[in-house]
């Protein structure tokens, strides 16, 4: 009997009446259908709309540039072939031409930087204004050749910021002969500054420097003839740079770097010399890689020099070579060697040039932003598991205001500048959406891979969840049948006896 | 055609711009990039870093700088307890040449070798935390050489015994790569079980890619080394590397003379390769028409060869043939200057000193600095807490409903 009493009855347990019982497993489903939302939330790809139609709309756009000329009335002949010429040369330029006016004053009263044609006695240009021989014919093809070039195929790519690698690199400093210093901010004044000033609208430039004292070759350059010359064949060049050993700039910043390597041969292998395709040293001492920078070779004089320090005037000729290459690699387009530029401030740089590079860079920019928007959102609509979060959609929502503003302005005297500087940020913006680090489409998962992970995982969890609500259900029922027959049995039952008393407190009538 | 319509003034000066322009001209790319992937990890895997590092060996001995590899590796073979010659990978019994001897640059090491990663260097995707060195700086004028090498099976590739990538992800990539302008060719190659469902599912343009073995067979390794105690490259790479020995930088050798050179019997496996989505033929006809025909080969009609019908009429159209260094060549082009050049920049300088005063480097951009993404928010910086949010709300719930029903018992 003691036994007995100490295992309570089961149904007297308050968590085995029917009502508790059913309870805990309502609970469960309700917990369930409360979390599948959250895990649908939690599991699904965010995914923004992006403006589909207003991308697609926008990149068929077509970018014209104004460009304002004011040609004297000596040239009015010439003024058909020279406006067919230019939109020949250059679909995106927008000519207006305007003659019978006095030219020499109207270029300076223009918001929008005019050009204006003047008779003159030599060919020459003058801040934005071209004197031409009133007798000469071909003032279209001197017109091109001014302002609509084709960008340099080896410029590098358009980027809003760059950095400028100066390094000095001694071959091998124990040879002796060493080079400790240069005057490199002299240098870079008197050489480099010209051009960075003058296009610092375009590009924001940060430069470093250093020196280096061991930078072996990464192959044995051939001596040639018995003087003890060196020589660099045309395959050495593209293998000169031995990027395993030689730090040429700090890593710093992902800014797009040129390079610029001042390379002084090891005492031992002196001079070094570049040969010409036919073998025979040529004259020049500097060479171009592009899109990457440009490399200058420093044989020092046959006496060793007393002093280990490159002073300016020593630095003068490799200089020039890099400012060379650095316009080069910048894409400024090069005067024609026929026009000659008087300046009076001696900056190098005509404005008849920085204007062609500002509409060359508009409109790479301007190409490439349409380019970027449009594979972003042909991207986004083809592959499904690919996430667009705000930052993305914001980005390319900027991108197009930006275009917009430009395309909106282009017909008004917006300046080069301003141009450029919307296309730099439309570009900056829709680069900044396709490459965004959120934009990596999960991966992909066959259908049975998913079925092989799930089933394990919620199987197990839920066949007896459905069992016990399916046994609770059918209980449920079965006891919902049993009380409607006692209850018609009963009824009939009050039928029989009239016993109205007997049913309203619920007891069973005897049968 | 559009050249001709210039008055030929006017291209006579640019021609005098490049002098000296060395160029392989029969491919528009101006540099080359590769990407070497070593999927697997553990001392049995030696081979497959074996593998790699005799790929990546190759690519540098072809020109290919450094900070133009981008070689992921899970680099727990040279230095393994198990190794008997420490610090060194060989990939022959003979042990005669080290490949990890000198100047080894992993970008890539040890656990960062993630099929994450591997998509987001492809894609360009990466946070800005990432240096340098472990980025794809290519643009549309970049052929890149992507070599694969690992454990996989039908159109997956294992990474570390953790994870997989499929087919459709690196597909899917490459196809980011076109959109985003990322790529002018791309040569993919892949050494591993089945490996030609890998490039199966590959749908955008300029890809030639070419895998071990077909769909249900295996790929083979090639050698023990009794000393090392395993395998210590796989055949088919084997059989690459050594043609590849045969290349050098000037070499004109044609894709087509690399693809005939496999050699079924001895690779143990059928290679295949993929030249529909690539736009230039592989080489002239001789050889290429042999591909896959002859001895050893014991599939009907020739080895798989997705795109062989395209074949005769890309060379009709007098298209350059791929060669091999086009995906494995160095730095392609170099200008001299010329010395009339030098006269026009000789006199550019500043006036005078005075001028310096005034800070050179301070060059105002006009571009309005774009304010750094707004900061996210925590969800976005700790991504695990969106899991734990999700336990943690589900444990209050179930407290909240039980703590309902154990009250009602008093």
């Amino acid at each position: 009997m003691d036994a007995e009493s100490r295992f309570r009855d089961p149904a007297t347990l308050f968590f085995q009446s029917d009502h508790v019982r059913r309870y805990i497993i309502a609970s469960y489903w309700v917990l369930i259908a409360l979390a599948l939302p959250l895990w649908w939330k939690t599991t699904s790809i965010e995914r923004l709309p992006l403006p589909t139609s207003e991308v697609y709309t926008q990149a068929q756009r077509k970018l014209e540039i104004p460009l304002e000329i004011c040609v004297d009335s000596t040239f009015s002949s010439q003024i058909v072939s020279l406006r067919d010429a230019i939109r020949v040369a250059a679909s995106y330029l927008d000519v207006h031409i305007n003659t019978g006016q006095d030219c020499s004053m109207s270029s300076t009263l223009l918001v929008f930087p005019g050009y204006a044609v003047l008779p003159g006695e030599k060919l020459y240009i003058e801040d934005r204004k071209l004197y031409y021989p009133s007798h000469a014919e071909n003032l279209a093809s001197t017109f091109t050749s001014l302002l609509a070039t084709k960008m340099d195929r080896r410029a590098a790519q358009y980027s809003p910021r760059y950095r400028l690698s100066f390094t000095l690199l001694n071959e091998d400093g124990s040879a002796g002969q060493v080079i400790t210093g240069w005057d490199i901010q002299q240098a870079i004044a008197r050489h480099i500054y010209p051009i960075t000033s003058a296009l610092g609208i375009l590009h924001n430039f940060t430069i470093e420097s250093q020196v280096q004292f061991h930078a072996p070759l990464a192959f044995e350059p051939q001596s040639f003839s018995n003087e003890g010359t060196f020589g660099l064949t045309a395959e050495n060049l593209t293998v000169f740079i031995n990027s395993a050993e030689w730090v040429l700039s700090s890593s710093s910043s992902n800014d797009p770097v040129l390079h610029f390597v001042l390379f002084v041969p090891s005492a031992t292998r002196r001079p070094l010399e570049i040969l010409s395709p036919d073998g025979t040293p040529s004259s020049s001492s500097a060479f171009l890689i592009p899109q990457w920078g440009g490399i200058v070779i420093l044989n020092l004089p046959a006496p060793p020099p007393n002093t280990l320090h490159l002073t300016l005037p020593e630095l003068r000729s490799s200089f020039s070579s890099f400012s060379r290459q650095l316009s080069t690699l910048l894409g400024l387009p090069r005067l024609p060697p026929s026009i000659s530029y008087s300046s009076p401030s001696k900056t190098a740089l005509s404005p008849w040039q920085v204007d062609t590079l500002l509409r060359q860079r508009t409109r790479e920019n301007v190409m490439r932003s349409h380019d970027t928007l449009r594979s972003t959102v042909t991207l986004v609509s083809r592959i499904d598991s690919m996430p667009v979060d705000e930052q993305v959609q914001a980005q390319v929502q900027g991108s197009l205001k930006a275009l917009n503003e430009l395309f909106a302005y282009a017909r008004n005297n917006i300046t080069l500048n301003e141009m450029l500087a919307y296309s730099a940020r439309a570009l900056t913006l829709s680069s900044k959406a396709f490459f965004h680090p959120g934009m990596l489409a999960m991966l992909y998962f066959p259908t049975e891979h998913k079925y092989a992970v799930y089933t394990p995982l919620f199987a197990s969890a839920m066949i007896p969840l459905l069992a016990a609500a399916l046994r609770e259900i059918a209980a449920w029922r079965k006891e919902r049948r049993e009380a409607r027959d006692a209850r018609v049995a009963e009824n009939a039952n009050v039928t029989n006896y009239d016993l109205k008393t007997d049913a309203a407190t619920g007891a069973p009538v005897a049968r | 055609m559009c050249l001709f319509s210039f008055p030929f003034s006017l291209w006579f000066p640019l021609f005098l711009l490049f002098p000296l322009t060395i160029s392989n001209a029969s491919s528009q790319h101006t540099n080359n990039w590769a990407v070497l992937v070593c999927s697997s990890r553990y001392w049995f895997n030696y081979r497959h870093m074996a593998n790699a590092l005799g790929m990546y060996r190759t690519v540098k001995r072809l020109g290919i700088p450094d900070s133009n590899i981008i070689l992921m590796l899970a680099d727990d073979a040279a230095c393994n307890e198990r190794n008997r010659f420490a610090g060194s990978v060989y990939a022959n019994p003979g042990r005669h040449l080290d490949l990890y001897g000198e100047n080894i640059e992993v970008d890539y090491r040890g656990y960062e070798v993630t099929v994450e990663n591997f998509l987001r260097l492809l894609t360009g995707r990466l946070p800005p935390s990432f240096p340098r060195s472990k980025r794809l700086l290519t643009d549309s004028s970049s052929n890149i050489f992507i070599y694969l090498t690992g454990h996989g099976g039908n159109e997956f590739l294992k990474f570390q015994d953790n994870e997989e990538v499929s087919a459709h992800d690196i597909a899917d990539a490459f196809h980011q790569m076109y959109e985003g302008g990322r790529y002018n060719e791309i040569f993919f190659m892949v050494d591993t079980c089945q490996a030609n469902s890998m490039y199966s599912k590959f749908y955008s343009p300029g890809i030639l890619a070419t895998g071990s073995s077909v769909v249900g067979e295996n790929s083979y390794s090639h050698e023990n080394d009794y000393d090392i105690g395993v395998a210590v490259i796989d055949s088919y790479t084997h059989y690459v590397l050594e043609y590849m020995e045969k290349v050098n930088k000037t070499s004109r050798l044609t894709m087509a003379d690399l693809f005939t050179s496999y050699d079924v019997p001895k690779i143990g496996s059928h290679p295949g390769v993929r030249s529909d989505l690539f736009e230039r033929p592989l080489g002239p006809e001789h050889p290429m028409n042999e591909y896959g025909r002859g001895r050893g080969w014991t599939v009907q009609g020739g080895g798989e060869w997705m795109g062989r019908e395209m074949e005769t009429e890309k060379r009709e159209r007098k298209l350059t043939e791929a060669l091999i260094t086009d995906f494995f060549g160095g730095v392609v082009e170099v200008d001299m200057d010329s010395d009339d050049d030098l006269h026009a920049f000789e006199d550019l300088e500043c006036p005078a000193s005075e001028e310096l005063t005034s800070s050179p480097m301070k060059a105002s951009s006009p571009v309005a600095p774009l304010s750094p993404p707004a900061s996210s928010s925590l969800l976005d910086m700790y991504p695990f807490l969106r899991p734990s949010l999700a336990f943690i709300l589900l444990g209050a719930l179930f407290a909240f409903v039980f703590s309902g029903i154990f009250s009602t018992r008093s």
